[in-house]
Parts: structure tokens; sequence; C-alpha cells
């Protein structure tokens, strides 16, 4: 006789484990999401899987060895990362960094923010279903690789910033490169908002998905687009001005309602604005005056203290925070990353939505989980 | 008065004379510093959370002589980071602010695993980044490779 099937379980939580290897998680995040039925009950992100040390690492080397470290926690904003530590040491050992150098730095930081959010821009509308944007945005993105690695040497894991400066100096046909891209990207902008800003299929899968409150992200330490689409106008860049944006004429885009379409939007207009920084960077390079200050010692010694030094990454606030017991290592290395608090306020927000919004959300934060793991 | 001022306000009305020091320079990234006692950690992060503050950033320093918590906080508003900083013996246990920021949570969890400084009543003392059964406290300075083990008197004079 056959066994009867039993009644289905109605009133048990079923347990998901989302990632590491589903296509859809960005790098290797896992979630362990509890369900009943098809609503997240809890969910509960397995991190660690990326861990390196690198707050260790930057124990035993010298500051100039710790640079190439730099590039490697948030992988698609490396440059940022880069230019970030170089500022933090410049600060903390007070050393003087030629105009040009400035701009260059500029330049390049701005074309990697760009780059961060245009591949996040392909990836998420393709979680979403949609694989033809994310050919566009590639291609884009592509013509930035190319730009970055003629001056840098390196597509992804850059280490171009020098303490004093930047490495190598850029030539005319880098000035022409990026003017082009720069003309390119505006062009290809309609085309953006045709297929995907308009799409109602998109618009759907993201209006009112993943609502982050103002003090949610207040709770959990929100930062980055993430919190500019809550309608908070906070940006590192304009809070606590460094380099040369105090000179730069731009906006920080704001949201209304902290969905996942207003993160998307201020994902969107902030690479237009990045675009009208680096035009002007652009024009008002000077054509000399060096790209390195060369004065500076390989083994570099700050003084005795401490510095937390903040900067915006294509994430959100990152900040070195290095401690100096007057040695050529620093005595703790401690890096703030946007990540950590932006997967964080997952945990919340996920609570209720379904799976498929799920994906979404995931997307629509834009974490990177080396970055976190560190 | 922006939110950062009156938070200091607060701060200097709670805390015993000198325990506040102003950087108007700004030159570390804060604004001041509040050295808290361990008794007097929760009742600061309340003021700082009424006052609209967010937790950024929590670092622990691991000296010869004590152990240290440095609280990072920032409201959004200009040149706004503060910092407080608990001192305590290694083996003591913290109070969590986990009731006050939910940030906390996390922050403490990867202070906990990396270095060792025990929370009390933490709601989820798990490892967050080490593997689940890791017993070792990687940024202590007793752990692997150091180029220094340092008292605190010799960094903060």
């Amino acid at each position: 006789m056959p066994k009867p099937i039993a009644p289905p379980a109605v009133d048990r939580v079923y347990t998901l484990n989302l990632g590491p290897q589903h296509p859809s998680t960005h790098g290797v995040l896992r979630v362990l999401l509890d369900l009943d039925g098809e609503f997240i009950v809890k969910a509960d992100p397995v991190l660690g899987y990326g861990h390196r040390g690198h707050e260790k690492m930057g124990e035993n080397r010298t500051y100039k060895q710790f640079m190439p470290n730099t590039s490697r926690m948030d992988y698609l904003s490396g440059l940022l990362f880069n230019h970030g530590f170089a500022l933090a040491v410049e600060k903390f050992a007070g050393i003087d960094v030629p105009l040009r150098a400035k701009y260059i730095r500029t330049i390049c930081a701005e074309l990697n923010r760009i780059s961060s959010h245009l591949l996040w821009f392909g990836t998420y509308v393709m979680d979403l279903g949609g694989f033809t944007p994310f050919l566009y945005a590639f291609d884009d993105r592509e013509n930035i690789l190319d730009i970055l690695d003629r001056v840098t040497g390196s597509r992804l894991t850059y280490s171009y910033c020098r303490f004093g400066g930047v490495c190598q100096d850029v030539d005319e046909t880098f000035l022409e490169m990026t003017k082009t891209f720069i003309d390119r990207l505006r062009s290809r902008f309609s085309d953006y908002h045709n297929l995907v800003t308009k799409n109602i299929i998109f618009i759907h899968r993201t209006r009112n998905v993943g609502v982050i409150h103002p003090e949610q992200a207040r709770q959990f330490g929100v930062t980055g687009p993430n919190l500019r689409a809550c309608g908070i106008p906070f940006d590192v860049r304009k809070m606590e001005p460094y380099e040369l944006y105090d000179q730069f004429d731009f906006e920080i885009p704001t949201g209304t309602n902290g969905d996942a379409l207003d993160r998307y939007n201020v994902r969107l207009e902030e690479m237009e604005q990045s675009c009208r920084i680096i035009e002007q960077a652009l024009a008002r390079m000077p054509k000399g005056g060096g790209y390195l200050n060369r004065s500076v010692s390989s083994r570099l010694t700050p003084p005795k203290g401490e510095v937390y030094f903040a900067f915006e990454s294509a994430r959100g606030l990152t900040a070195y925070y290095l401690v100096s017991d007057g040695s050529p290592h620093p005595y703790r290395c401690h890096i703030r990353v946007p990540s950590f608090s932006n997967l964080h306020v997952l945990v919340d927000v996920l609570r209720g939505t379904m799976v498929a919004d799920a994906i979404s959300i995931l997307g629509s934060i834009d974490v990177v989980i080396p970055e976190i793991d560190r | 008065m922006g939110k950062k001022e009156l938070i200091l306000q607060k701060l200097r009305e709670m805390l015993p004379e000198g325990a506040v020091i102003q950087h108007d320079a700004y030159t570390s990234g804060v604004a001041f510093v509040a050295r808290v006692p361990v008794s007097g950690i929760v009742e600061a992060a309340e003021v700082c959370d009424r006052g609209g503050a967010y937790l950024e950033s929590m670092t622990g320093l691991d000296f010869e002589d004590t152990a240290e918590i440095v609280y990072h906080m920032n409201v959004y508003e200009p040149k706004s980071r503060f910092s407080l900083r608990v001192l305590f013996p290694h083996d003591e246990k913290i109070p969590t602010l986990s009731g006050i920021f939910s940030s906390a949570v996390w922050l403490e969890r990867e202070v906990r695993e990396f270095l060792g400084f025990d929370f009390l009543d933490h709601p989820d003392p798990r490892n967050l980044l080490l593997p689940e059964d890791a017993d070792f406290h990687p940024l202590r300075k007793t752990f692997g490779k150091i180029a220094a083990y340092r008292k605190r008197e010799e960094i903060y004079a």
C-alpha cells in the first residue's frame, strides 16, 4: 500500500540558503533566509569568505607597502581606496602634493566612480532579468578601463597613487580619451533612460521595494547613495572637502522614498555629476608643475598619534584610522568600510519582504563583500 | 547651534572636567574627543543617539598596559565627527551599545572576535568575519608577527 502523502507544513519555518554560489548574489554573499511561505521572517548574512586580514597586514607593513592592499578591498572602486589612503597618510605626515597631481587623481578617481556605478547598473538590471543594458554598461565601462590602464598599468586593482602624487604623469592622449569618453557617456544616458528608467517592468520591481527610512539608515550607519536616496544630502566630498572637491561645481543628488528606484536614480545622477567634475578638472589642470613630490622617503614615519581620514568611495563613507607609534609601521590600521553598514541594514529591511524582492533589494544596495570581509 | 555642539554641551555636563578635548583644527579627523569611563559609556551613547548622531566606526586598540575602544560618531553636518574613547583592563567586560545603535551589533561582533574584548549581554556574540569555530584573536598584539607592543603612553603623550 502506498504511503499517504503528508499535508504541506504550513506552520513551519523553512530555511533557504541564498548563495554564495547563487549567480545573483554579488561576490560571495551568503544569506540564510527563514521563510514563511514566500515571505522572509529572518535574514542572517554569513560573512567572512573573503577575509584576508588587511588590518593585520597593515600593522606588519610600512605605509608604502600597504598601498597595493588598499585597492583589493573594494575591487570595483580600488582607485578611490588608493586615493583615500594616500590622502590619509599625506595628512598624517604633512606631505605636500603638486597641483597637477591633485587634478590627475581627481580625474582618475571620478572615472573609477563612474566605472563602479556602471558595473552596478549593468549587473543590477541583469539581476532583475534584463540582459541588454548589461552589455551597454560594460561597453562603456571598458572605455574607462582602457583609459585607466594606460596611465595606471592595471585594470582593476590599481596602485597608482603615491604619497605626494601619482606614480606617472598623464599625456595628451589620456586627456583626449577622457574628453571623448565623457561626451560619449553623456550621449548614452538617454539610451539608459529609454532602456531601463522608463521600463515598466523595472519600475514595478523597484518602486516601493526595499524602503530604507532615514531613521533606520541612521541607526545602522548607512552612507553613500543608499543614504542619499532617503533624502539626506550627506556626501563627504561636500561635508569634509578633501583634495580639490571644494573648488568644483557639482550637486549631491538625493531621493525621497529611499526605495530601490531612488537608489537607482541617485546613482545614475551621480554619474552625470562625476562627468561634470571631470570636465571642470580637465579644463583647469595645469600643464606643468610635476606629478610627484619626490622628497618623500619610502620609509615614512608619521609623528606619534592618530588620524581618521574619511572620503567618499562609490559606496559611501570610507575611512582609514591610522595610529602611529613613530615607527615606519602603523600601530593600528583600521578601515571603516561603507558596505559593512549598508549590508547590515538589510537584516532589518528584508524582514517581511518576498524572496523575489530580496534579489532586487540585495542588488540595489550595491555591496562588495570582500570590502566588508577585508 | 548645530547638532554636534549640542551633543558636546551635553557630554561636557555629564563628564568630569577635562574629559572632553576640542580639536578645532580638525587635524586628526574629529572635532572633539570625549574620554568616557566604562560605567558611563551607555549614558554617553544615549546622549549621542538623542542628539541625532550615528555610530560610524568602532575600533579596538590593544596596548601592553590597557585596552581601548574608540567609537567614532558623526552627524549629517559639515566636519562634525567626534569620538568617544573608553579605557579598560583587557579582561573587563564592556557594556554593549546594541540597545542604542543597531549598527553596534555587528561592530561589536567584529571587535570581539578580532581583539577578544568581551561585551556584557551582547545579543549575538557569534563570530562575524572569522570562521565560526575560531578561538584566536588576530588583532591582539600577542598574535602572530607584530612590529611592536607598546604602552599607551608611548603613543598618546
